[in-house]
């Protein structure tokens, strides 16, 4: 494997090696850059160090940590986050829909948000055609909703396990379309360029937890491989603290702590690539890239309302893959009709492992003593749907520093999070429609469970520099050998799972800059 | 709807498991409760007190220790990645919460909380979750979300054990064979039937 010594000046210095740093890392090396990748977690062999057991994977979890305040405090760790050589996308859920054209238009269509600087057909849709076939996203042919597609997902979908057939059964009693989602673990042994064979996926339901098959398409078994074959250098362990930079402001190399010893990479261009929360966080601490006071603002969550219904059934909501099931009805649900909120957002079936589960029975519903032993016994009879909704960027939802200081010395980020009208209306909305279909499929003690998912904004791109971080490339307005490349920059949060989204803008902001 | 006992306990001796889960698990349930490192023993024999009204455990097999991996986690200052801003850092938190219950158990009861009946213990429990306890330690916000992040963290532990799992037939830690029937109703041979 290529190493790179920190004297000498590299092309490129990627920070994160997520869903927006390795793709980017993987196309700056196939063009012949010289380029290092700095992790801020640990690099682990997942065929021989996943546990099957939540406890034991914590480790896949941001866990420094971060200060929840406003009236709907985001949950982070286990949540939303994550740190290792492969990021975030170690423990996604792996459900990989695209975003539609008009998720990038919500400015113009409803007046909220920000439009996206780019244009669906030209910028995003080839990427996410690239990204299927790279990665093997295994998803229905003749997808029912959006733009017509290029071509079929490369692989069948996965069985739809239990939770997904109920959903299957109670939206068909209320007319509401269905389909097998799209989801980036294989359905079928697949030749990946660069990295060889991949396994199909064993239906353990454990992704949330870390895939220890190789199915799942995260970072680590894709573009990270594909990276190091044509010369990346990946350093784990490595976690970036400042810069230095020249008279004219541009940085000239990144400073990182590596097992307790302080290191500068020298680089010509640095791409930040953190996430929503650490990428402001590293900004604001070394006060870089802030003229237009847009660091931190706009922090955006999705609605992620979860219902969840026993039935008689046996389900055993732990086998198959946990989002087997989509519908995308709701995207607009005004249709024709004066709409009630902004935005929209998708239905999913979703399987879910015991502890979440527990934790989430006691925190949702408060139970304890006996009545939560009783609700536990029925764990193997649950299923649940959730939403994933467009969730709007107001002046009240930011994140800053605090004064508290972690165990690096660094102050921890604090994130102000209250929904607005516009969240609780398309809660409540998505209360019903999803309590009707559990009733539709049969479902007893039916409950609710409130809950924000992702977090994304904070370093918003645009054409104005006095409003936005970045420009339509990822390139700071105030330092031009600065990009960043990850959920942080989306002007609106979208009404699908980020990940094809931000790997998407990831190849893009690599390209650009090549070319 | 109970399941038979042992189920988890005699996979990890098949090779259905891996040997990372497998470990996980053997350490797991041979953990024995030590002297607490972080909680005084007061604080340690009131949290056990408290875990006792909040999962209560079948009485026909061995006890789980969930005070111990709490006390461990405070011991090293470690964090689960966030915590609510009105509470303070989470060592000052769950001091705070222990002497919120035993100041509500003396306020109302005139006795320490483990002199209290069950129904007694039940009450004071109940207005830490609500807010409604009488005392200072903690205000009416802060009790709540002590409550909420307290009982997730027993919860989790508790359903972390390989023992509990067994309680609700659970066998997903099983990782080596593929699971090929994950339909409505259909059960691989190693999955367990309710009793």
């Amino acid at each position: 494997m290529k190493t790179y010594s920190t004297n000498e000046t590299v092309d490129a210095v990627v920070i994160g090696t997520g869903a927006g740093g390795a793709p980017l890392l993987a196309r700056l090396a196939m063009a012949g850059l010289r380029v290092v990748a700095l992790e801020a977690g640990a690099e682990k062999d997942p065929k021989r160090d996943y546990a099957t057991d939540e406890r034991a994977q914590e480790f896949l979890f941001w866990n420094d940590e971060r200060l929840s305040a406003g009236e709907n405090p985001l949950a982070f760790g286990s949540n939303n986050s994550g740190t290792g050589v492969g990021g975030s996308t170690l423990h996604y859920t792996a459900y990989t829909p695209r975003a539609q054209p008009d998720d990038m238009l919500m400015r113009t269509e409803f007046g909220v948000a920000a439009d996206w600087p780019v244009d669906y057909h030209q910028d995003i849709e080839p990427y996410y055609d690239e990204l299927e076939y790279f990665l093997g996203i295994s998803g229905p042919n003749d997808y029912p909703w959006g733009p017509k597609r290029k071509r079929n997902y490369p692989l069948p979908p996965l069985p739809l396990n239990g939770a997904a057939q109920l959903m299957q059964w109670g939206c068909a009693e209320l007319g509401i379309k269905t389909s097998p989602a799209a989801n980036a673990a294989l359905s079928g042994r697949y030749y990946q360029e660069g990295v060889g064979w991949r396994e199909a996926c064993t239906n353990r339901g454990f992704c949330q937890a870390g895939c220890s098959v190789g199915a799942k398409a995260s970072m680590d078994v894709t573009f990270i491989p594909l990276a190091r074959a044509h010369g990346a250098e990946v350093r784990p362990d490595a976690f970036v603290t400042t810069f230095d930079r020249d008279s004219q402001g541009r940085i000239t190399a990144v400073v990182y702590v590596q097992n307790g010893q302080t290191h500068r990479q020298k680089c010509n261009t640095v791409f930040l690539c953190a996430g929503a929360v650490e990428t402001p966080r590293l900004l604001l601490i070394n006060e870089l890239a802030n003229s237009s006071g847009q660091v931190g603002r706009n922090i955006m969550a999705h609605p992620g309302l979860q219902i969840w219904g026993e039935f008689d059934e046996d389900v055993r909501p732990y086998k198959g893959i946990p989002g087997g099931l989509i519908s995308e009805d709701t995207h607009r649900p005004f249709a024709g009709k004066p709409a009630d909120f902004a935005g929209g957002y998708l239905l999913q079936s979703i399987g879910v492992m015991p502890v979440t589960y527990a934790k989430q029975v006691a925190r949702g519903r408060g139970l304890w003593g006996q009545s939560l032993i009783d609700a536990m016994s029925r764990y193997n009879h649950v299923a649940g749907i959730n939403i994933l909704g467009d969730g709007l960027p107001y002046d009240h939802n930011y994140l800053e520093l605090s004064d508290e200081l972690d165990a690096r010395g660094l102050p921890k980020p604090r994130v102000f999070h209250t929904d607005g009208e516009n969240e609780k209306k398309m809660n409540a909305h998505a209360d019903k429609i999803m309590r009707d279909v559990w009733a539709a499929a049969g479902a007893k003690n039916v409950w609710a469970f409130p809950r924000a998912a992702h977090t994304i904004g904070t370093c918003r791109m645009g054409d104005s520099p006095e409003e936005n971080v970045v420009n339509a490339n990822g390139q700071s307005f105030d330092i031009p050998n600065l990009y960043i490349s990850d959920n942080s920059t989306f002007p609106s949060s979208l009404s699908v799972n980020p990940a094809l989204t931000i790997m998407a803008l990831a190849l893009r902001t690599a390209d650009k800059f090549l070319s | 709807m109970p399941y038979p006992s042992g189920t988890v306990r005699a996979l990890l001796d098949t090779d259905h498991v891996t040997p990372a889960t497998r470990e996980a698990l053997q350490v797991r349930l041979a953990e024995q409760p030590e002297p607490p490192q972080f909680f005084t023993a007061d604080e340690a024999e009131l949290l056990r007190q408290i875990v006792a009204r909040l999962l209560p455990q079948p009485t026909d097999r061995a006890q789980i220790d969930v005070v111990g991996p709490v006390d461990q986690r405070l011991a090293h200052n470690e964090s689960d990645g966030w915590r609510y801003d009105a509470l303070p850092a989470d060592p000052y938190a769950w001091r705070m919460g222990m002497n919120a219950f035993q100041e509500a158990a003396q306020a109302q009861f005139g006795h320490p909380f483990a002199q209290l009946d069950g129904a007694e213990q039940d009450e004071l429990i109940g207005q830490v979750q609500q807010g409604t306890a009488v005392g200072v330690s903690l205000n009416p916000l802060q009790s709540k979300r002590f409550f909420d992040d307290m009982l997730s963290e027993l919860t989790g532990i508790y359903f972390s054990h390989p023992l509990a799992q067994e309680d609700i037939g659970y066998v997903g830690m099983a990782d080596k064979p593929r699971w090929d029937r994950v339909g409505l109703n259909e059960l691989e041979e190693r999955e367990p039937k309710a009793l």
